[in-house]
């Protein structure tokens, strides 16, 4: 059966056009898409993320654990601190991608992708054996507020949450919002500044109402996955299910980044991941811009001198720029770089795209 | 007189409008509104030809991107290059402005049988 969320019956009341996403009803729109997308690069935004799971792991043994399961080193993360990962299966691919959050001593919490909780939960419990752990899924007791926009600082300010105390970028901070006791961080999946906020399900619709209210001055306005997507893909950010998948390496997908080269401890797939650190990858996720009147969409094929390189995994609009952009996945063959021209083929017809930086559209204030 | 008298709608949001023996062919504002922003169209050319139900046009909103069927069989008479050049015309005034194409039609009498008055598609789709 499709789920609600705790703050359901307030969208409606916001005018939300429902959706059904992973298995649960999200809002896909309030006004307009193009509308909640500029709202959140020039003011700030309210989203209801939560669909999205968590997972408490803690015990003795918990940071040994969490190095096995991804290749990033999770012993670099002091309290409060977090960190973008995977979770790779034993050939590198990638089960999900998460925020892990290092609340404190032994205690983490992971943040996963509402459509791969089980997958997750699964992998996680079969890769315990012999860790001192515990693997708690605590997502139906949560609910997840994103406050994200260059004027989500002043509106935390408002809601008493002082610059001083606010959580760093990818920091996580116990907070009280209008005596509501939560969790905050500096995170997001819109390529703005601004916050998460981690609450218990009966206190969701209270504090939904509050920062609604608190949030006109700045000309807040609730903002439905539609725009979720629009914003991710200009900031260049993967969408599990599209740009990521269990086929996929985080080398493969841009993410070295994210990959420690120097961790110590074996992790599942690092066989698979060294190796192509050191003698690279069969396929490359690059960004795309249209140059043709056209929007590449999942699955397009795309095409270099008449041969199939690649497809798109995403692509749409991008509101602020005013072009249609695409992530692609395509042969890693030096001739295929930043500035080669495409074709994309798109209902039996071929468009011209050019091979561009990514993230698409950046930052403003950098945090 | 209202945007929608005398328009004949079908299930798949197709309208159609007679006038002098011409048929102007567009989407409904249920189908817009459910779509969002329109940001791109495909039409066909003049003196294409096609049968009811087939597939004519593509419209794209931000979110997806959609085909538009032939409510009847006819052939394009004009296309509506302003939606082409500003799509979000469709979003503002899909009855009046945001028209798709006009068409000649020798069968619209028999092909228009399933076709539905506004106020009765209004209640078919509600």
């Amino acid at each position: 059966m499709t789920k609600k969320t705790f703050l359901h019956d307030e969208q409606i009341k916001l005018g939300a056009r429902m959706i059904e996403f992973a298995g649960w009803m999200m809002p896909v729109s309030y006004s307009s898409i193009i509308d909640e997308h500029k709202t959140v690069r020039e003011d700030v935004g309210l989203f209801d993320v939560s669909h999205m799971g968590e997972v408490y792991v803690s015990g003795k043994d918990a940071l040994a654990f969490l190095n096995k399961l991804v290749p990033q080193d999770v012993a670099r993360l002091t309290d409060t601190k977090a960190i973008y990962c995977q979770l790779l299966n034993k050939q590198g691919g990638i089960i999900d991608d998460l925020i892990i959050y290092k609340l404190q001593g032994e205690k983490y919490l992971i943040i996963v992708n509402a459509s791969r909780i089980d997958e997750d939960l699964n992998w996680m419990v079969r890769n315990s054996l012999g860790f001192n752990v515990e693997i708690e899924n605590q997502s139906h007791n949560y609910s997840l507020l994103a406050i994200q926009g260059p004027k989500a600082v002043d509106l935390m300010v408002k809601m008493g949450l002082k610059k001083e105390n606010q959580p760093e970028f990818f920091s996580i901070k116990r907070a009280e919002l209008f005596n509501i006791n939560l969790f905050v961080s500096r995170t997001g999946y819109t390529g703005e500044d601004g916050f998460e906020i981690l609450v218990k399900n009966e206190f969701s619709e209270l504090l939904w109402n509050y920062i609604v209210d608190a949030g006109k001055e700045f000309g807040l306005k609730p903002i439905g996955l539609g725009a979720r997507d629009t914003l991710r893909l200009e900031a260049a950010l993967h969408l599990y299910g599209n740009d990521l998948d269990e086929k996929t390496t985080p080398i493969e997908a841009g993410l070295a980044w994210s990959v420690s080269k120097t961790k110590a401890a074996d992790y599942n797939g690092k066989e698979v991941i060294q190796k192509q650190l050191e003698q690279g990858t069969d396929k490359k996720l690059v960004g795309l811009k249209m140059l043709d009147r056209a929007i590449a969409r999942h699955e397009h094929e795309v095409y270099y001198n008449d041969e199939q390189i690649g497809i798109i995994t995403s692509g749409g609009v991008s509101p602020i720029l005013n072009e249609n952009i695409a992530l692609a996945y395509v042969k890693n063959n030096k001739d295929i770089c930043i500035g080669s021209i495409v074709q994309v083929k798109i209902r039996e017809k071929f468009y011209k795209a050019e091979l561009v930086k990514r993230p698409f559209v950046q930052k403003k204030n950098k945090v | 007189m209202s945007l929608t008298e005398g328009i004949l709608c079908s299930k798949s949001h197709e309208y159609i409008r007679e006038h002098d023996g011409e048929y102007t062919l567009g989407l409904t504002d249920y189908a817009i509104e459910q779509l969002g922003d329109i940001v791109f169209l495909e039409l066909p050319e003049v003196g294409a030809e096609f049968h009811k139900g087939e597939v004519f046009a593509t419209i794209e909103s931000v979110k997806a991107a959609s085909e538009i069927y032939m409510p009847i069989s006819g052939k394009i008479t004009e296309v509506n290059e302003a939606v082409v050049d500003t799509p979000e015309i469709l979003n503002e005034s899909p009855f009046e402005k945001g028209w798709l194409v006009k068409i000649e039609s020798e069968t619209a009498a028999v092909d228009s049988v399933d076709l539905l008055e506004y106020e009765d598609y209004k209640e078919e789709i509600a």
